[in-house]
């Protein structure tokens, strides 16, 4: 297993202009979004000596009193914390085709073949993310419910301490539930683009049944889920380390982490990828056992689980 | 005469002891009141069945034909203003969930009422509701007296009464088996200034009652443990699994006690002038982390308030930590009793739990002994509270890291208060009845923030030690009394040595904002019209500095102007109009101008426009605005997980 996440993870590698792009974005888009703040904190901040409260540290009262000032004004700042987040999104559904098609076919694309990808499976993309909504608004659900139930065990059980860890286990189980609705549907997507299916609730259907069969996929989400929180911990720890007037220091330890950020989601769509490039015989089993489709010819199987570029042997997707 | 004066001596020698005795045991306080009160707490139900004795002085020079009780406790019933008060607006710390539940549910039921001498009076009691007419409000009762009370009379009340506790809810009830009862019994109102002052309890009020003393026997489930006001005087195995505790306490006005059979006791020791005071612990299993820090906040409170404030005369203080869940029931005074605050694990860069417990222990002057009426004056014992608070944490901990002290970020007691305070500053004026703030809010960031932080600006005006020193002035003078606010202002204004009634007239009975800004400031060419270039040591510039005043607090201001040359100069206004410009005519240029250069009026709202500095700093900006582009990143990212 670790072989084929180390491989999923060369991948965002090789095609890490990719991440950049993604990164670069994310960056323009929030700096954009920042502007109005950024206007609003230059006219009160820049020339008082008060400033200097939050530059050699950050005092929680002077930050305060700064947001308590009519000059500050939320009303201004929110739209464009919501603007952003939007524009983003649909941003990276229109590149989810191009991505897929880098990562399954492990070579650089063109300009306009990535384009074109990306434009081809968008409608697609799309349908998935709206189909993907009431699974994590399920999530979401059980998140509320258990919290709920943790606040009630809370004041009510004998144990007080119980309401506490079932509150801890809520949100685990939040996590854990969320990151299975994504692996479930990033399958889904790199299904759509290697088959260039165009029946994707089909495909969301054999994708949910392929996942349950196959813990190994669920597995490695889990495994890069917590790389990932372990370096946001270490880059926040570093972070706290940084001296406070140095901004830029920050900022860059930050980005940092953000990068890392991004890469692990790239890291994420990588392994569905290569999990699906290389399942065409198991994918062929569950459609015959479950869906009753014609089989798949074997050729292009074949070829598919054996991509050129493939470093050394490849594990089995059923370990 | 010789003899005669060696007599004398002896005398006087020899009934020194007994003189010191007497003294010792002598009344703090005028003790106009005196409960015994004999009671048996079911822990299943939650429930107390007590009888009451009540003797009550008569000192107030008149008649008294009537007499008011609190009954607190039926504060926690649906139609009650307290309850009614809560659901709409909230309670003076939380908002309510706005469910009514079984559990919420709290009463004081007077079985029978009898006056000694004068017969059973239950069925003359009558509900009053004196502040807002609510007829289902059923916390205060009158009872007429067959007989009036001359002044110098005594009279006793009989009562039985049941007292129901609710889940732990404004400092009194239950929490699983933990229990605190606080406002338990039913208490006499206060004949103050030629009237009864009985006021019905409100969301936002607290208590108000005579000194007196307290004899109280508890029968409770056997091996729990107990702390109660005052000191313990006997312990008696009943053989069915019960036990009954005796305490006895003096010159207090209330009286509290805790239960909890999981507790663990701490105990240690202070001795300060001579006089040890023993400190005695509850603390929860779960919470013994904070013991030490509670221990250390208290003792370091107690030095302070000594060396500041004046003698802590009792001779325990008891410490109660809640259970988790039961938050309800801290951070609350109660004499020679208060309730801390913490939780598992509490971080020490928090420093919660020193702050309440810094915080309750000060209430033992303002309020314990110090006896406002905290329903008409809430200011008087939580704001002066709040100020000593602030002096006490900055001395301890740190004027900035007082409330939190970690590398990523600091808070202090001034800007805390800043926080609560500036949101709400022209809403109400300190001297506002507490029921009748705008919303809880407001009543927490005038009666605590502001109150404090006008204390603080004072001392910019007269002095630290000269506002420390009318403090202890105001505390010897008024110990065990009920000052209203004209005799505070006045010993303050005479221990200081000044009329300072234009100052509390602002920060007291008015909602002026002190909101002092630098309008404008820069340096140009005195000679503006000659087309030499400048010449830095002999160029001469005309220097303006426009300084407005924002708000609507009147105070004087100090302006101090920094030039090129590493001079500074310092001028003073009276801030009696609404701008001032102050100019100069050197051989040097503006580098920045700065109102209130020592930061001494912590009242004013706005700190950022009380400078101004000619060459723009944007590092501020830039690591404000960088988190802020980061959060936007990240929200980013968080959406297009559903891509």
């Amino acid at each position: 297993m670790s072989g084929s996440v180390r491989s999923s993870a060369g991948l965002v590698w090789r095609h890490q202009r990719i991440l950049w792009w993604i990164f670069l974005v994310n960056l323009a888009l929030a700096y954009l979004g920042s502007l109005p703040a950024r206007a609003v904190l230059h006219s009160v901040l820049d020339h008082s000596l008060e400033s200097a409260k939050l530059v050699t540290g950050f005092d929680v009262g002077a930050f305060g009193a700064l947001l308590m000032q009519p000059e500050v004004n939320f009303d201004i700042m929110a739209p464009s914390l919501l603007f952003s987040a939007v524009v983003f999104f649909f941003y990276l559904l229109l590149l989810d085709g191009g991505i897929y098609s880098v990562y399954l076919e492990d070579r650089k694309l063109s300009r306009g073949e990535f384009f074109l990808s990306a434009g081809l499976y968008f409608w697609r993309m799309f349908r998935l993310a709206l189909y993907s909504l009431p699974f994590f608004a399920i999530a979401i659900g059980v998140n509320g419910g258990i919290a709920v139930l943790s606040g009630k065990l809370s004041t009510e059980a004998p144990r007080e301490a119980l309401g506490f860890w079932v509150g801890i286990g809520g949100r685990v189980l939040f996590l854990l539930m969320a990151l299975f609705v994504r692996a479930w549907f990033d399958l889904a997507q790199a299904r759509v683009v290697f088959d260039n299916e165009r029946k994707v609730l089909r495909t969301v259907g054999r994708s949910w049944l392929l996942l349950l069969r196959s813990g190994g996929l669920y597995l490695r989400y889990l495994g890069i889920a917590l790389t990932s929180m372990a370096v946001f911990a270490v880059g926040i720890a570093l972070w706290v380390y940084v001296p406070h007037h140095d901004t830029i220091g920050s900022f860059v330890v930050l980005e940092v982490v953000t990068v890392f950020l991004l890469a692990t989601r790239l890291w994420m769509k990588a392994t569905s990828a290569r999990w699906v490039s290389l399942l065409p015989l198991e994918f062929v089993a569950v459609s015959v056992t479950e869906v009753i489709e014609p089989v798949a010819p074997e050729a292009p199987a074949e070829t598919i689980a054996e991509p050129p570029t493939a470093e050394g042997a490849e594990p089995s997707p059923q370990e | 005469m010789d003899t005669c004066f060696r007599r004398i001596c002896l005398i006087a020698l020899l009934a020194l002891p007994a003189m010191l005795v007497a003294a010792e045991s002598a009344p703090l306080s005028d003790r106009v009141v005196a409960y015994q009160i004999e009671g048996r707490y079911d822990a299943k139900t939650h429930t107390l069945d007590a009888t009451e004795l009540l003797t009550y002085t008569n000192k107030t020079g008149v008649m008294l034909d009537k007499f008011p009780f609190h009954l607190y406790l039926n504060a926690f019933q649906p139609k009650s203003t307290w309850m009614t008060e809560s659901h709409r607006a909230g309670q003076r710390d939380t908002s309510t969930d706005g469910k009514w539940e079984d559990k919420h549910f709290g009463s004081n039921e007077v079985k029978s009422l009898e006056v000694v001498g004068q017969g059973d009076l239950t069925k003359q009691i009558k509900f009053i509701s004196p502040d807002d007419g609510n007829r289902d409000d059923r916390t205060v009762f009158e009872v007429p007296l067959a007989k009036p009370l001359a002044p110098g009379e005594s009279v006793q009340f009989k009562i039985h009464f049941v007292a129901k506790f609710p889940e732990v809810v404004a400092r009194t009830g239950y929490k699983r088996d933990f229990l605190m009862a606080g406002q338990w019994f039913p208490k006499v109102g206060v004949f103050w200034h030629g009237a009864w002052n009985c006021h019905q309890f409100h969301a936002s009020t607290e208590f108000f009652a005579d000194f007196g003393t307290f004899d109280v026997k508890l029968t409770l489930p056997k091996g729990w443990n107990v702390g109660a006001t005052g000191l313990p005087t006997g312990q008696k195995d009943n053989g069915n699994g019960t036990e009954t505790l005796s305490f006895h306490a003096e010159d207090v006005h209330d009286f509290a006690w805790t239960a909890d059979p999981t507790t663990k006791v701490v105990e240690d020791s202070i001795t300060l002038r001579g006089h040890t005071v023993k400190i005695r612990m509850l603390m929860q299993p779960g919470h013994m982390d904070s013991a030490p820090r509670y221990m250390s906040a208290l003792k370091g409170t107690m030095r302070k308030f000594d060396e500041w404030i004046g003698e802590y005369p009792y001779p325990q203080i008891t410490v109660v930590d809640p259970p988790h869940g039961g938050g309800g029931a801290g951070g609350m005074e109660y004499p020679t009793l208060i309730t801390a605050d913490t939780s598992w694990w509490m971080p020490k860069a928090l420093l919660e739990p020193e702050l309440v417990t810094e915080h309750e222990f000060g209430h033992q002057y303002w309020y314990g002994m110090v006896a406002t009426n905290e329903f008409e004056n809430a200011w008087m014992d939580e704001g002066i509270n709040s100020y000593s608070e602030a002096k006490v944490m900055d001395a301890l901990y740190g004027k900035t890291t007082s409330t939190l002290n970690s590398r990523l970020a600091t808070l202090g007691e001034r800007g805390s208060y800043m926080l609560e305070y500036s949101g709400s500053a022209d809403r109400d004026p300190l001297s506002r009845p507490a029921w009748l703030f705008i919303d809880n809010r407001s009543y927490a960031g005038i009666t605590y923030g502001k109150t404090a932080l006008s204390l603080l600006t004072l001392e910019s005006i007269v002095g630290e030690q000269q506002v420390l020193h009318g403090l202890h002035v105001y505390f010897e003078r008024y110990k065990f009394q009920h000052p209203k606010p004209e005799e505070f202002t006045a010993t303050m204004n005479e221990a200081i040595g000044q009329n300072l009634d234009w100052y509390w007239q602002q920060a007291i009975y008015g909602t002026q904002v002190l909101d002092d800004r630098i309008l404008r400031a820069d340096s140009q060419r005195l000679d503006w019209w000659e087309k030499k270039d400048e010449k830095k040591g002999t160029t001469i510039y005309h220097t303006e500095v426009w300084v407005h005043r924002r708000g609507t607090f009147d105070l004087p201001v100090t302006l101090e102007a920094k030039f090129d040359d590493g001079s500074k100069l310092r001028e003073t206004w009276d801030g009696r109009d609404r701008w001032n410009k102050f100019t100069w005519d050197r051989k040097a240029k503006l580098v920045g101008a700065e109102i209130d250069p020592d930061h001494g009026h912590v009242l004013d709202r706005n700190p950022f426009n009380n400078s101004f500095v000619v060459k723009s700093d944007g590092r501020a900006t830039g690591k404000l605005a960088g988190y802020w582009t980061l959060l936007l990143q990240w929200a980013e990212q968080a959406l297009s997980w559903l891509a």
